[in-house]
């Protein structure tokens, strides 16, 4: 072999690794998909914090390579770098830790001041169930089906969670369809609150919540952890974490424990979640058919989680006094999208009523439903593990 | 103080403990062959009867020291050698003692023999020497079956011939599952999802209406408890129904209006003998935290 031939064989077999050797036409696509998601955060500000992550994750996951070459840097290559940091999506550890972290950083004094708000977060949970059955419809096993519907919760953390147990398989398309219906909640829910209520109910003002004292903040994440678990002891990882993280923060003793939760911890965990959900998009893995379902499923989980809250309101509000009706535009929080929701319940009140606040309202059934989708998470696993 | 670190200690080791007494607990026999012609060979090629042990745990269970038995007079028959990486059972898994008299051939070679044709009684001992499960194979199990457990650690014991769905499963499930039952029962009973959503949104409202009306309960108590507090706090004078009336109607805004009203009406203002005093805060500089080191100057574009 001459010198010349050996430059060139050497050369060939580096082109061989390189990503422009490897590429299709799916990593294309897939990469558009990253930039898409980065330009939505940086550009429109959708939920910057979980979209760059998740988009940088897509465009990392999509770089082509020799899969062949043993080069063990793929997130479903055992021993990789990116598969280790997998883990945490894959074995579920991720959304407890960022339970803790809702936990430490919520204050549920809207709910315990008015726990009747509770009920809405219940109601919410419609959403799952109901894209439950359409996913059935269209053919998926129950327990994927249950994995998908789970999206309707509105809460990232939970379907990364079921789905790593119910459909491994679809956790990628999953977990990026929970965050990208997230990011687009203030798109969404509006036109089915205008849809749903009149404009006398819009205007509906809610009494001011009353004080909550120190020691029922404490008594509500006690409570809350044993009665929820002992009901459904399949949410014990979520509900668990979200009332330990709340008990740290409302105890007064451990604020730096707390503090450490809700910001350090959870800015970690949040940024390796992101990514490793993000990477874990592969082209050949995550654009099927079957994906496509899943973001149809996930939308029509979202309309029907957000209907289903104002229209409970609506109902609820047949049986209540006239001076304790509830505003229905707090209805579309009982979608446990944290406190995006919320925001979005009282933005639209104040569009109608420049001094009508909805926001400490809709906090109660916005973290109502955060607790509502855990234990729907917790019951999905219990009948169908 | 070192009171407290020493019954903390103590409360630590008796925890630790007995969390691993309760995981060797977990430990199962959970098949029995007492004859064995044509079933699993060991290690040398030769048939010989074997007991199956079950590790019932969703976590590995080391089983060195603990010990295994044919004779219940002497539990401390058969103790499993300490120094075998393979005595450490995964979660959920099982291991296969062969019952060949021969203890020399390695750690799964037990000291006593079954004997076919009789009754044979098998315990399994912890450490300490307390019984974690026995069994008695009756003597009609014949040669190439097996006394075995429903499912794997539970169940009734039954014998097996090893034909049909009567299995013969050394080192794996007593039931081989091909399909998650509790899917394809989903599947097949309830097609288009009503039943579970039924179910699933009976169980999410009622843990969440558990929770609404215990905290009804708990705010009632916490108002009780506060207007009681503050009655007495006022003193034994004012017990009649209209002071204590009087004392349910302070909310903030209330209290704000009273005393912002007194404060107009009488230009009142307190006399204070505190002296406030705001402290400059100085943070020692460091260039580990200074900005000008960590940043780039953005690159300034000059025009002619």
């Amino acid at each position: 072999m001459s010198f010349g031939d050996f430059l060139l064989n050497n050369l060939r077999q580096f082109w061989e690794l390189t990503g422009f050797a490897n590429a299709e036409i799916g990593n294309f696509v897939m990469l558009a998909v990253g930039l898409f998601f980065i330009w939505l955060a940086i550009k429109k500000n959708f939920e910057p914090m979980l979209l760059v992550p998740i988009g940088f994750g897509i465009l990392i996951g999509n770089v082509p390579f020799n899969t062949g070459a043993g080069l063990e840097v793929g997130i479903y290559e055992e021993g990789s770098v990116l598969n280790i940091l997998y883990n945490g999506v894959s074995a579920g550890w991720y959304p407890p830790l960022i339970f803790l972290g809702i936990g430490a950083m919520t204050d549920f004094s809207a709910l315990i001041a008015n726990p009747k708000l509770m009920l809405i977060g219940a109601a919410a949970q419609f959403g799952i169930f109901g894209a439950y059955m359409v996913a059935l419809l269209l053919g998926f096993a129950p327990d994927q089906a249950g994995a998908i519907a789970i999206i309707g919760g509105a809460d990232g953390p939970t379907a990364i969670f079921l789905s790593s147990k119910l459909a491994p398989n679809l956790m990628g398309a999953i977990a990026v369809s929970a965050y990208s219906y997230m990011a687009l909640v203030p798109v969404i829910q509006p036109p089915i609150m205008r849809l749903f209520t009149t404009k006398k109910e819009r205007l509906i003002r809610m009494k001011p919540a009353r004080a909550v004292s120190q020691n029922e903040k404490i008594i509500f994440p006690i409570v809350g952890m044993l009665l929820t678990c002992f009901v459904v002891p399949s949410g014990l990882p979520l509900l668990g974490m979200l009332f330990f993280g709340n008990l740290l923060r409302e105890c007064g003793v451990t604020t730096r424990l707390a503090k450490t939760a809700s910001n350090a911890l959870t800015d970690i965990v949040t940024i390796l979640l992101g990514l490793t959900v993000g990477a874990s998009t592969q082209a050949s893995q995550f654009l099927t058919p079957q994906t496509i379902f899943i973001f149809f499923l996930g939308f029509m989980a979202f309309i029907i989680a957000s209907s289903s809250g104002v229209l409970f309101v609506k109902l609820f509000n047949l049986v209540l006094p006239k001076d304790k009706k509830i505003n229905p535009l707090i209805g579309n929080a009982g979608v446990s999208a944290v406190p995006m929701s919320a925001r979005i319940s009282n933005n639209l009140g104040l569009e109608y009523d420049p001094s009508n606040y909805l926001l400490m309202h809709a906090m109660g059934p916005n973290v109502a439903g955060v607790i509502g989708s855990a234990v729907a998470a917790g019951v999905l696993l219990g009948f169908l593990v | 103080m070192n009171k407290r670190i020493i019954i903390a200690a103590i409360a630590l080791v008796a925890g630790a403990s007995s969390l691993m007494a309760q995981s060797r607990k977990a430990v199962r026999l959970n098949e029995v062959m007492v004859e064995n012609t044509s079933s699993i060979v060991d290690d040398y090629g030769e048939h010989r009867g074997w007991i199956e042990l079950f590790n019932s745990n969703f976590a590995p269970i080391e089983i060195s020291s603990m010990y295994l038995s044919n004779d219940s007079t002497n539990p401390k028959m058969y103790p499993v050698p300490l120094g075998d990486v393979n005595t450490r059972i995964a979660k959920r898994q099982h291991v296969v003692f062969f019952t060949d008299g021969e203890p020399e051939k390695g750690t799964f070679h037990t000291n006593f023999v079954l004997t076919p044709g009789v009754e044979n009684w098998v315990g399994l001992y912890d450490a300490d020497g307390s019984l974690i499960d026995a069994i008695t194979v009756p003597a009609a199990v014949l040669a190439d079956q097996t006394y075995a457990r429903a499912t794997d650690g539970n169940g009734e014991w039954a014998v097996r011939s090893g034909h049909g769905d009567n299995y013969i499963t050394p080192s794996s499930a007593n039931v081989i599952k091909d399909k998650n039952n509790r899917v394809e029962m989903f599947a097949e009973r309830d097609e288009n999802g009503f039943g579970m959503t039924i179910m699933a949104m009976c169980v999410v409202f009622s843990a969440l209406l558990v929770l609404c009306l215990c905290f009804y309960a708990i705010g009632a108590i916490g108002k009780n408890l506060s207007r009681s507090n503050k009655i007495k706090s006022m003193g034994d004078d004012h017990t009649d129904p209209e002071v204590r009336a009087a004392t349910g109607h302070d909310s903030g805004e209330e209290i704000a209006a009273i005393v912002m009203a007194l404060h107009e009406h009488f230009n009142a203002h307190d006399e204070e003998n505190t002296i406030l005093t705001i402290n400059k805060v100085k943070r020692a500089y460091s260039p580990w935290s200074s900005k000008i080191y960590g940043l780039r100057e953005v690159p300034q574009h000059h025009r002619r």
